[in-house]
């Protein structure tokens, strides 16, 4: 039974499938940390990631584009996002509790959206979903190719992202700029830097990462729109954010380690192994709260991590 | 002080505005109109009513009923009562409205509609999957053994690897019992079968559920069954993706995938609810005890989709022989249900 999950095949098909099950979580997270350097914690991008998932499957099935659809993801993602954000830094409240209600708020209004545009319909309507570019010679090398070279766009531009993001915030001063908002406000005012400005410019490019990664769950994982699909991985993308110690690179990893416990408890299940399925079922969680655990104490949280910031105050 | 309020309101303001959308999303088929003597019927659903599955398939039988009513009968639906502490005050509030019949369409339901019905002996609940029956209270229940039994033998038949798999959501009642008898009709063709089976834990992850086929499917399955719901989406997209079988659950799910949707069970719910209806109309129903509404093969309420041509005439005529069989009541299974409910 286990040399079966040992065999070449099988340790290609979970590496695989880790890459895949990372990717939506790695985009959301690779959002998140934009925010939350910039001192924002946004609990409501499960629910910016459904608003993406429902408008990029609504705008790919009607337009027949499925760029078209990412586009609106993407957009819907940047707008949704403003909501945190005039919550967050205009109205300065408790983002804990605005970013609970927004996921609520995003999960039930995307379903809201979507029952308005298709109505109740015995089989649910379809679109063709991106389809796996085999990259010219790179997919053909053994056991990498098929590992790493056998996915759609959308998964190639997310680990794209990384090294981007990495840039944008290590080597640009848009970068510096999130960064000192997020450390010290304060000084960031006196020295002129819009921190209400940095701040909703922050939000704003986690709610792109966000809906592209709810596009990626209805439009690349799938092909159709159900109110649960993103699953939860709107959380974990906040947890991942925090395991990275809000450093995309690190945050790539934790989104792998996650895909892999995921990937691995499926074949786990599927060959039989003596242990409960609820079980299994834990292992990515529990492995994230482990993972979370260890590192914790190593985790230095921006100063000014979700605290509003208001001139008047000291 | 002035920032904890204005949250809280913030808050408040965002649950409020969720109800008022899942509220839009239930709009029943209120048949109005007609005599005093209207049948007066509210179905309460756990999930949403275009889930694809459990929810869907309820809602589309009591729908297609109730046109047959027309307006002898006056239906309400209600969607997203999952919670306990919800279900209760909603059952109560149809029958202190004076409802004939009311649905609880889920195992949660059956704590509250035993309680909510002792008051209410006026009222007929109706609960869907479950064990404890009242004088006014009926269980309705779908014999998934027989359909996972049917799936089992059919993989079994048409697989060329020698492996097979099964995908379902949770753990949990019929979908369990349609398992267990998916595997125990495979071995009965070939007991030494390979057999993969997954629970995805969550009924609308079809993401993880079509991982989960794939990773079935990389292993040499060649051929699984999935037992409904979003998740079975999932499923047949792999299939559609590696270009393999797939057998579709509840509807006949060809359309989705023409090419790897060989086959399926199919149920409908609409001849139990008919029976029910009538039950409650006749005065057949509070004079008995322990009422069980089930969809058999036996009764015709559980068939399943004629193959495709991937399986040869000799298979198709197997499987015709093992729906017979189920039918007769001529296959003897283990009582799947004995180490779960004791």
């Amino acid at each position: 039974m286990f040399n079966s999950l040992l065999s070449a095949d099988s340790i290609i098909s979970v590496l695989a499938a880790t890459i895949r099950l990372a990717t939506p979580i790695l985009l959301a997270a690779l959002g998140g940390v934009y925010a939350q350097r910039a001192g924002i914690l946004n609990l409501g991008m499960e629910g910016t990631m459904t608003m993406g998932a429902a408008l990029a499957f609504i705008t790919a099935y009607h337009s027949g584009s499925l760029l078209l659809g990412v586009l609106a993801a993407i957009v819907t993602g940047v707008v949704y996002n403003l909501i945190m954000a005039w919550i967050s830094v205009t109205m300065k409240a408790n983002q804990v509790i605005a970013g609970t209600a927004l996921t609520i708020l995003g999960v039930g209004l995307a379903a809201f959206i979507y029952r308005n545009v298709f109505g109740i319909q015995s089989l649910p309507p379809q679109v063709e979903a991106f389809s796996v570019i085999n990259i010219p010679a790179l997919s053909k090398i053994p056991v990498i190719g098929p590992i790493l070279f056998k996915h759609n766009i959308l998964i190639y531009i997310a680990y794209l992202l990384v090294p981007f993001t990495w840039v944008v915030l290590e080597k640009t001063v848009f970068g510096l700029n999130i960064k000192t908002v997020g450390e010290h406000p304060r000084a960031a005012d006196s020295k002129g830097i819009g921190v209400a400005k940095t701040r909703y410019a922050a939000m704003m490019i986690e709610g792109a990462y966000a809906g592209m990664a709810g596009a990626f769950m209805s439009l690349g994982y799938m092909n159709i729109f159900l109110d649960g699909i993103v699953g939860g991985r709107g959380f974990i993308a906040v947890a991942v954010v925090v395991f990275s110690r809000w450093h995309p690179v690190r945050a790539m990893w934790g989104a792998l380690i996650f895909g892999f416990a995921s990937a691995l408890q499926l074949r786990l299940q599927a060959v039989g192994a003596n242990i409960p399925n609820q079980f299994l079922l834990m292992l990515p969680y529990l492995l994230t709260i482990l993972v979370l655990i260890s590192v914790s104490k190593k985790a230095e949280f921006p100063s000014a991590y979700a605290k509003p910031y208001s001139r008047m105050e000291r | 002080m002035k920032k904890a309020t204005k949250a809280l309101s913030l808050f408040l303001v965002s649950i409020l505005a969720v109800g008022l959308f899942a509220g839009c999303g239930s709009t029943g088929g209120d048949t109005a109109a007609g005599d005093g003597e209207k049948l007066r019927v509210a179905l309460i659903l756990p999930g949403r009513a275009d889930d694809v599955s459990f929810n869907q398939a309820m809602y589309e039988g009591v729908m297609a009923v109730a046109a047959e009513y027309g307006d002898r009968m006056e239906l309400k639906v209600v969607e997203e009562v999952y919670e306990v502490a919800d279900i209760e005050p909603a059952l109560m509030d149809f029958a202190s409205e004076g409802y004939d019949v009311v649905f609880g369409h889920g195992f949660q339901f059956m704590e509250p509609i035993i309680k909510v019905a002792e008051k209410y002996p006026d009222t007929m609940f109706c609960l869907g999957t479950g064990y404890k029956t009242l004088a006014n209270t009926c269980v309705y229940d779908v014999h998934l053994q027989d359909g996972g039994y049917l799936m089992g033998v059919t993989a079994a038949l048409l697989s060329k690897t020698g492996k097979i798999g099964v995908i379902g959501g949770a753990d949990a009642s019929e979908i369990y019992r349609g398992h267990e008898a998916f595997k125990f009709g495979a071995r009965s063709i070939n007991p030494d079968i390979e057999i993969q089976e997954v629970y995805t834990g969550d009924w609308t992850d079809s993401a993880g559920a079509k991982e989960a086929a794939v990773s079935m499917y990389d292993s040499g399955v060649d051929i699984i069954w999935h037992s409904g719901d979003g998740i079975g989406l999932g499923v047949v997209e792999a299939a559609k993706e590696k270009n393999q079988m797939v057998l579709g659950n509840v509807a006949d799910q060809s359309v989705l995938a023409p090419n790897s949707v060989v086959g399926g069970v199919v149920y409908e719910w609409k001849s139990v609810i008919r029976s029910m209806f009538e039950d409650v109309l006749n005065d057949n129903f509070t004079n008995r005890q322990d009422k069980f509404y089930w969809i058999t093969a036996e009764n015709g309420g559980l068939t399943y989709v004629p193959l495709t041509d991937v399986a040869s005439q000799e298979v198709k005529d197997q499987v015709e022989e093992s729906y017979r069989k189920l039918a007769a009541g001529e296959i003897e299974m283990p009582d799947f249900d004995a180490d779960k409910t004791a």
